[in-house]
C-alpha cells in the first residue's frame, strides 16, 4: 500500500441535504494506477461531510449500480490513462446511451449510471468524475513524482464536488443522452 | 467450399478463448476445437515456498472462486500437517464455500447467461447484455445484483475482504465468528430466498422456449463426478467424491484426495493449454467427465435442504436416469444457490458456528498432501509435495473448468453441427457456438493460470488447415 502521507481535506463541508457516494477505483500494485483507490481511503479516513459513503474497489461492476441508484450524489474518482500525468480534470457525467458490447470486466461511469437507471429507475442528481493523470502502471506500490503532486489537488477536487449544489435526481422520465 | 470459421474472443466468459471450426466440401462442420491460449504457471512458481504460504498464493489464480482454491489448498496442506480441522472452523469454510458459489453462480445466471436466455439467441448482440436484461427485466437484474452482493457480503463479513479473503489458513480459520456478523447474515436470508425463488420461477417459465438447444448444447452420454455427502445428498467441502456413468450406475464411490491422483489422469491436446482430465479406468478419451453443478445434481440423491429437495426432484424427472444435457447447467446452478442459502441459514441457526476453537496447529508430518473442494464450476483438486523444512518442490492442481473441457469440445462440435451451416454466418449461429461453452460457466484463468489477456476466437479453416474466415471481436 502507499507509504507516501496524502494530506486530509482542507475544511469539513457542512451538512448535505442527501446522501453522497465516493467510488474510488484503482490498483494499487500498478504505480500510478493506485492513485484512485488511495485518494478514497483519504477521503473515508477524513470524510468532509456527514452522510458520506466510500466504496474502493479495484474495478467498476454491475452491483454498484445498487449503491449509485440511493445516492443523491456519487463522485467517482480514478486514475486516467490519457491525460497529462498529473492533470486533474473533473467531468460531469450523465447515464450513457450507446454501450460497449462486451462488458465482462469493463464498465465505465457513464454506463453505470446507465445501469443504475434502468434497474432501479434512479442515479443521483449529480455524477462527477475525478481523474488524475497517470504517468507509469508498472508493477509498484509508490506512485509517481507527478501523480504524488496531484493528490492534494484532487482531494480538493473531490470535495469541491461533493459541496456543488445538488439538483434533483435523475429518473427515467427526466433522463437525456450524454 | 470448405473453409474455417474463428470466434475470437468468445465472449461473457470468465477469461478468453478462441474456437475453431472446420468444415468439409458438403459445408458441413466436421471439427471443432476450444483452445485456452495461455501458459500456466502457478504450479511452478511456488516452488520454494513454505506450504503455508500455499492457500494464499493460490487463491490469487481466480478473483471469482478464490475461496474454492483457499480451502482445497488449506486442505492439502492440513494432510502434510497430519491435523485435523476443528468441527466449527469446517463449519465456517463450508459456509464460506457456500456464499462463494452464490455469488458465483449468480455472477454465471444473470449477468453472463441470463442475456441469451431472456432476450433469445438471435437478439440483437448489442442488446443481448447485462444492460438489455436491465431494461427488460429489471426485477430480474435487481435479484442477480442482490444475490452477488448476498454472496460478497458474507465473503466480506467473515473473510474481511470480498475478494481474496485471508481467513481460511491451514488448520482452520484465522478467528471465530462473532454474534453480530451472525445475526447480520441472518438479517440478509430473506431478501435471498425472494430473489432466487424469483429466479427459479423465471427460468421454468422461460426454459421451454430452448428445446433445440437443450437438445444440442453438449447432450451426450459420459461419466459425471461430484462430492456427495454419505448420505447421497448435495457436498461442497468435507466429503467423498462419486463417479457415475450416463446410467447412473457408481463407477468410483469415497474417492479421497489422497487417492484422487490413481484414479485421474490428465491428457493433453496440441491446440490448448487446458488439460484434459480422465478416468484412467476408462483411458482417454473415453474415461473424459463433467463436473459442476449438473454432474453434482445428477450424482446426489437428494440436497439435504427442504426447498432445494422440492426443487431437484422436480429437476430430476427431466430425465430417466442422469440429465445428460448440459443446458441443464442453468438450472442446476439456480437450485444450488437455493440449497446454498439455506445450508447457510441451517449453518448459522446452530449455535455451535459460535465455537471460539477453529485452528488446529501442527508442522510437517507428511512430505505429500492433498485437498478437495467444490468450486462452483465443480470439483477442485490441489496436490503439493514438501521437504522437511516445508518448502514446496512439487504441485499439481486439477480445475473444474479442465474437467469440463473434452464437454466443451463435444459441446461447441454438436452445437455447431446443429446450428452452423455453409458459409453464411449469422450472429445468432455463432453466438449458440459461444453459448454452450456458457452453460459450463468456465474460468479460464482458473483453468489455465493465466497471466492478463486471454483472446478467444472463432475461425474457419479448410481441410488443409488454410483460414478462410476469422470472427475476432474488439
Amino acid at each position: 500500500m502507499a507509504t507516501q502521507p496524502i494530506p486530509p481535506l482542507s475544511s469539513h463541508l457542512p451538512h448535505l441535504p442527501g446522501h453522497a457516494l465516493v467510488l474510488a477505483c484503482g490498483n494499487t500494485l500498478r504505480g500510478d494506477d493506485g492513485v484512485g483507490w488511495r485518494i478514497g481511503c483519504a477521503v473515508e479516513q477524513r470524510p468532509p461531510c456527514d452522510g458520506l459513503t466510500v466504496v474502493l474497489t479495484q474495478q467498476l461492476l454491475p452491483e454498484h449500480a445498487e449503491a449509485i441508484s440511493t445516492a443523491d450524489i456519487v463522485v467517482f474518482v480514478d486514475c486516467s490513462a490519457v491525460t497529462a500525468a498529473g492533470t486533474v480534470s473533473t467531468i460531469d457525467l450523465r447515464p450513457a446511451v450507446s454501450l460497449p458490447r462486451i462488458l465482462t470486466h469493463h464498465l465505465d461511469p457513464a454506463a453505470l449510471l446507465r445501469l443504475a437507471l434502468d434497474l432501479y429507475s434512479r442515479t443521483p442528481a449529480r455524477a462527477v468524475a475525478v481523474t488524475v493523470g497517470g504517468e507509469s502502471f508498472a508493477l509498484t506500490d509508490q506512485l509517481s513524482k507527478a501523480v504524488r503532486s496531484a493528490v492534494p489537488k484532487a482531494l480538493e477536487a473531490v470535495r469541491a464536488a461533493l459541496a456543488a449544489e445538488t439538483l434533483a435526481p435523475v429518473t427515467h422520465a427526466s433522463t437525456h443522452a450524454s | 467450399m470448405a473453409q474455417t470459421i474463428t470466434i475470437d474472443p468468445v465472449t461473457r466468459l470468465e477469461g478468453h478463448g478462441r474456437i475453431t471450426l472446420k468444415t468439409n466440401d458438403q459445408g458441413e462442420v466436421s471439427e471443432a476445437y476450444f483452445s485456452v491460449t495461455q501458459v500456466r504457471g502457478f504450479e511452478k512458481f511456488c516452488e520454494g515456498r513454505p506450504y503455508y504460504e500455499m492457500p494464499a498464493l493460490m487463491a490469487r489464480i481466480c478473483g471469482i472462486c478464490p475461496v474454492s482454491h483457499l480451502i482445497a489448498s488449506a486442505k492439502a496442506c492440513e494432510a502434510i500437517m497430519s491435523v485435523e480441522v476443528p468441527p466449527t472452523a469446517a463449519k465456517l469454510r463450508r459456509a464460506l464455500n457456500l456464499a462463494q458459489t452464490i455469488q458465483s453462480h449468480a455472477l454465471s445466471f444473470f449477468y453472463l447467461a441470463s442475456p441469451d436466455l431472456l432476450l433469445g439467441m438471435d437478439a440483437d448482440p448489442a442488446e443481448r447484455n447485462i444492460f438489455g436484461v436491465a431494461k427488460a427485466h429489471p426485477e430480474l437484474g435487481r435479484a442477480g445484483v442482490g444475490l452477488r452482493r448476498f454472496g460478497q457480503h458474507m465473503i466480506e463479513l467473515l473473510g474481511r475482504k470480498r475478494i481474496h479473503p485471508g481467513w481460511v489458513v491451514p488448520g482452520g480459520v484465522t478467528q471465530p465468528l462473532e454474534q453480530a456478523k451472525r445475526e447480520e447474515i441472518l438479517a440478509l436470508l430473506p431478501e435471498a430466498y425472494a430473489n432466487i425463488k424469483m429466479a427459479l420461477t423465471a427460468y421454468k417459465r422461460i426454459a421451454g422456449r430452448f428445446q433445440d438447444e437443450i437438445d444440442s448444447f453438449a447432450n451426450f452420454p459420459g461419466p459425471f463426478m461430484g462430492m456427495v455427502s454419505e448420505s447421497g445428498g448435495l457436498a461442497f467441502t468435507d466429503a467423498g467424491l462419486r463417479m457415475i456413468d450416463a446410467e447412473g450406475l457408481v463407477l468410483v464411490d469415497n474417492l479421497e484426495a489422497a487417492g484422487f491422483d490413481d484414479c485421474i489422469g490428465e491428457a493433453v491436446e496440441p491446440y490448448s493449454y487446458m488439460k484434459f482430465p480422465y478416468l484412467k479406468s476408462l483411458g482417454y478419451p473415453r474415461g473424459a467427465y463433467r463436473v459442476g453443478p449438473l454432474a453434482r445434481l445428477n450424482i446426489a440423491s437428494h440436497a439435504g435442504s427442504p426447498l432445494a429437495d422440492i426443487e431437484m426432484n422436480e429437476f430430476k424427472k427431466l430425465a430417466n436416469g442422469p440429465v445428460l444435457g448440459s443446458f441443464h447447467y442453468h438450472h442446476a446452478r439456480l437450485i444450488e444457490i437455493l440449497h446454498g442459502i439455506e445450508a447457510i441459514e441451517q449453518l448459522f441457526s446452530d449455535n455451535s458456528i459460535l465455537d471460539k476453537h477453529v485452528r488446529a496447529r501442527a508442522g510437517v508430518n507428511r512430505q505429500e498432501g492433498a485437498g478437495i473442494a467444490e468450486a462452483p464450476r465443480g470439483t477442485l483438486m490441489h496436490h503439493y509435495k514438501v521437504n522437511d523444512n516445508g518448502q514446496i518442490t512439487w504441485a499439481n492442481l486439477v480445475i473444474a473448468t479442465g474437467q469440463n473441457n473434452n464437454a466443451m469440445n463435444k459441446g461447441v462440435l454438436q452445437t455447431a453441427q446443429r446450428f452452423v451451416k455453409g458459409d453464411k454466418l449469422s450472429a445468432g449461429m455463432l453466438n449458440r457456438v459461444e453459448a454452450v461453452i456458457r452453460t459450463f460457466d468456465p474460468c479460464l484463468s482458473c483453468s489455465t493460470h493465466a497471466y492478463g489477456e486471454m483472446p478467444l476466437a472463432i475461425e474457419l479453416l479448410a481441410p488443409d488447415g488454410t483460414r478462410l474466415d476469422l470472427v475476432q471481436r474488439p
